[in-house]
């Protein structure tokens, strides 16, 4: 489980006559993970696709095309299709439906344009409606030049010093002065010096005839038509699409199927009249590939193992053992956890199971709500049905599990949204007696409430449910916090110490990943001593931790393995989190009780003391209050306790043993999953 | 030199400076977040495999608010001294 599967080193070697049946095998099989022939050995050279190639990526890059006119986008299938319906169809699909797709959508976006085209010619129109003019009067002249636009001041004056010869048009349109100047044609540059000296700036006037408000109809007029076309058009587009959808994500899923197989030569290394594919099986899979293979091809072809020794040689030499991680099923959610930081390599530990260990743990004792958790959990089963792409499942199973312990961190905080809340109303209230009681004993953990729970805890300690607000209580989780770290971090620590044994590198096991150990344990026990004033646990402490000191200085990083030492301190306080997050979230939680029963609802029911005199309007009031910081909370307490745990991995745990040799690479068999195909 | 003997101006005292070592720490390591955020989106937009690196790049200087938070805890809580004054 911590480890990944475990993978062996095969060649398959056979005659080129039977290179079609055997991929055919290998993909319909998928366990082997092939290593592309990179065409360093003389005597071989790279495979050549087989078969229809060609046809087939054509084919798909014809239906790529329409599927992306009609927008389609991968998504769950709703019903599979026989092969024997795709090739029937495929035909029919790709030309006469696809062009009818591509001929429709063409003609929308050469409506898109014209619409596009005739909206600037209005917006250019708009301004000449001040003018008295015809739209033709602007062009067409073989002496004249015409200058239209705006100007910021009065041109007239200006233009008549330079140009006696002139017809000045003006008139103002939103708080702007629109001028049409004729001059003639030698008078332009000139003309054109004085407009800019005006602030004027031309407009293009469209060519078209009549007056400028019956123009403007016209084309109004037209786009309407236009627009009534494509609407259609868009209707037929969407028809389209709802009635071929999955039979072309079917068809792509085949076509992608078909171009795999026939280009699977490709990473194959080949002679004349041989071809030898390298790869990884897993270990118990070795056998099964071995007889399908071989009683596909008929007994020309030959799969062997390559002894381990040589397979250590090739991976010096550069290639990589791909990870399959192997967990069981309530697990597998958190590897997506992992996969996000990285794969782990061939010969790292699989973290996934350490996550699954701790990280709802950690969710759950920064969350600690009963109403948080069971709202959460029905809000993830609403959306467990609604995204169904295994990316969304993996992540709702994560934060499901963490919901459960919400709910029983829940029960040992006693909070049900929040500390004051219902917890006190549905469990009953602690007595004065019992609080002395437990004042004078030290356990006294604020207003602590219960009922018919009775208190919970074990060793004679019945602390909980405890007010995480109380200060006993605080000190307490500080406590918790720090003795999860220390936990977690050796844990790190121990699988970073086998790690680097399975690297051979034992200097780096024992002097840089076991002093670190060391030191964090012991360290925390020497405070652990301070705190409890058993000064025998200091001295303890405080002598390994200088072992351990020693030890990173002869380590193999020498005297500056001691510039870490600060980190692995901070490393442990890091875990206050745990604490500090959770206070955060009950402390919104107990503003919003404490505001809604102490200072809404007495105040709007005429200073009311008592919960049975609260009207209605003030209690209507105050739930609303309740819900809205409620819901605030409760989304914040979803975001933070699930990204604080994760940093915890990332950060604090994962330094200790993960990917210090980079990340690996996946195993990915040759082969496909179904998904709109039938098998 | 005055002397604050009064139980409750120390307290307060105490409170303030327990918030000014939370929420300096904090815009401390909001600054320092803030360009490894920025550089961090960029490169996911590039290269969204780089996700969980990046992540575990930002929230390394998440750190430092929990170092003035541990401040705080002892402020309030754990340093006897004071801890001493405060509780009658």
């Amino acid at each position: 489980m911590l480890r990944p599967v475990k993978m062996s080193r095969v060649v398959v070697a056979g005659s080129k006559d039977v290179i079609a049946p055997v991929v055919e095998k290998l993909h319909e099989l998928r366990l082997l993970h092939i290593v592309n022939y990179n065409g360093s050995e003389p005597q071989f050279e790279m495979g050549k696709p087989i078969g229809k190639a060609k046809e087939y990526s054509e084919d798909l890059i014809k239906l790529r095309s329409v599927t992306r006119y009609l927008d389609l986008k991968n998504k769950a299938p709703d019903k599979t299709y026989p092969e024997s319906q795709i090739l029937s169809e495929m035909d029919n699909l790709l030309n006469n439906v696809g062009a009818d797709v591509i001929a429709t959508y063409e003609r929308i976006t050469v409506i898109d344009a014209e619409v596009k085209s005739k909206q600037d010619q209005i917006k250019a129109l708009t301004p000449l409606a001040v003018l008295p003019l015809p739209l033709e009067a602007y062009y067409g002249y073989d002496s004249l030049a015409t200058f239209v636009g705006t100007a910021a001041t009065p041109v007239d004056a200006d233009v008549a010093r330079v140009s006696p010869v002139n017809e000045i048009y003006s008139g103002s349109a939103k708080n702007a002065t629109f001028v049409a100047v004729f001059v003639p044609v030698e008078k332009a540059s000139e003309v054109s010096a004085v407009l800019s000296e005006h602030g004027f700036s031309e407009t293009s006037v469209p060519r078209l005839e009549g007056n400028v408000d019956s123009a403007m109809a016209t084309l109004e007029g037209s786009i309407k038509s236009l627009e009534g076309e494509k609407a259609p058009l868009q209707k037929k587009l969407a028809d389209m699409k709802k009635q071929h959808e999955d039979l072309m994500l079917a068809t792509d899923e085949y076509l992608s199927m078909q171009t795999r197989k026939t280009e699977a030569p490709l990473r194959f290394a080949e002679t004349e009249n041989a071809f030898v594919i390298d790869g990884y099986v897993p270990v118990d899979q070795f056998s099964r590939l071995k007889s399908e293979l071989e009683s596909a091809a008929g007994g020309r072809l030959e799969v062997s193992l390559i002894a381990d020794k040589e397979a250590d040689e090739l991976v010096e030499k550069g290639e990589d053992i791909p990870t399959q991680m192997d967990n069981p099923s309530l697990v597998k959610p958190y590897e997506l956890v992992t996969r996000l930081f990285a794969i782990p390599e061939y010969k790292e530990f699989d973290p996934s199971l350490l996550i699954f260990v701790f990280f709802p743990i950690m969710f759950g004792m920064i969350l600690g709500d009963i109403g948080y958790g069971v709202m959460s959990l029905l809000v993830l089963i609403m959306l467990k049905k609604k995204f169904r792409t295994p990316g969304w499942q993996q992540l709702i199973n994560i934060v499901m599990i963490a919901s459960v312990w919400t709910i029983i961190f829940g029960i040992f905080f006693g909070e049900i949204f929040g500390p004051l809340g219902l917890w006190g109303r549905i469990m009953g209230h602690i007595s004065e007696h019992e609080m002395e009681l437990a004042n004078q004993a030290g356990l006294y953990f604020g207003e602590g409430v219960f009922g018919s729970l009775g208190r919970i805890g074990f060793w004679g300690i019945d602390i909980f449910p405890m007010d995480r607000l109380a200060t006993n209580a605080v000190l307490l989780l500080i406590g918790t916090s720090i003795f999860i770290g220390v936990i977690h971090c050796s844990v790190g620590s121990i699988l970073g110490i086998k790690t680097e044994l399975n690297y051979g590198e034992k200097k780096h096991a024992y002097f840089e990943r076991l002093p670190v150990m060391l030191f964090q344990v012991f360290f925390s026990i020497a405070l652990l001593g301070l705190v409890m004033g058993q000064s025998l646990l200091t001295y303890l402490g405080i002598l390994v931790v200088v072992v351990s000191v020693v030890m990173m200085v002869i380590g193999p990083e020498g005297p500056m393995g001691l510039a870490h030492v600060p980190s692995y301190v901070s490393n442990l306080i890091s875990y206050l989190r745990l604490l500090a997050i959770g206070l955060a979230s009950v402390g919104l939680a107990y503003a919003a009780n404490q505001l809604a029963f102490y200072v809404i609802m007495p105040m709007l029911s005429g200073g009311a003391t008592n919960s049975a005199e609260f009207t209605i309007p003030a209690i209507i009031v105050g739930i609303m209050v309740l819900l809205a910081v409620h819901f605030i909370n409760f989304l914040l307490g979803i975001l933070s306790p699930f990204m604080h745990p994760l940093r915890l991995h990332y950060v604090e745990m994962f330094t200790k043993f993960y990917s210090a040799h980079g990340g690996g690479v996946e195993y990915s068999p040759f082969g496909h999953v179904r998904r709109f195909l039938k098998a | 030199m005055a002397v604050v003997a009064d139980a409750g101006v120390l307290y307060g005292l105490l409170a303030v400076g327990a918030g000014l070592a939370t929420g300096l720490a904090g815009i401390g390591a909001g600054v320092g977040e803030q360009g490894i955020g920025a550089a961090v989106v960029g490169v996911v937009a590039e290269e969204p495999g780089f996700l969980g690196k990046g992540l575990f790049l930002m929230l390394l200087p998440e750190t430092l608010i929990i170092f003035g938070l541990a401040v705080s805890l002892i402020l309030m809580f754990a340093w006897t001294p004071f801890a001493a004054i405060v509780t009658p």
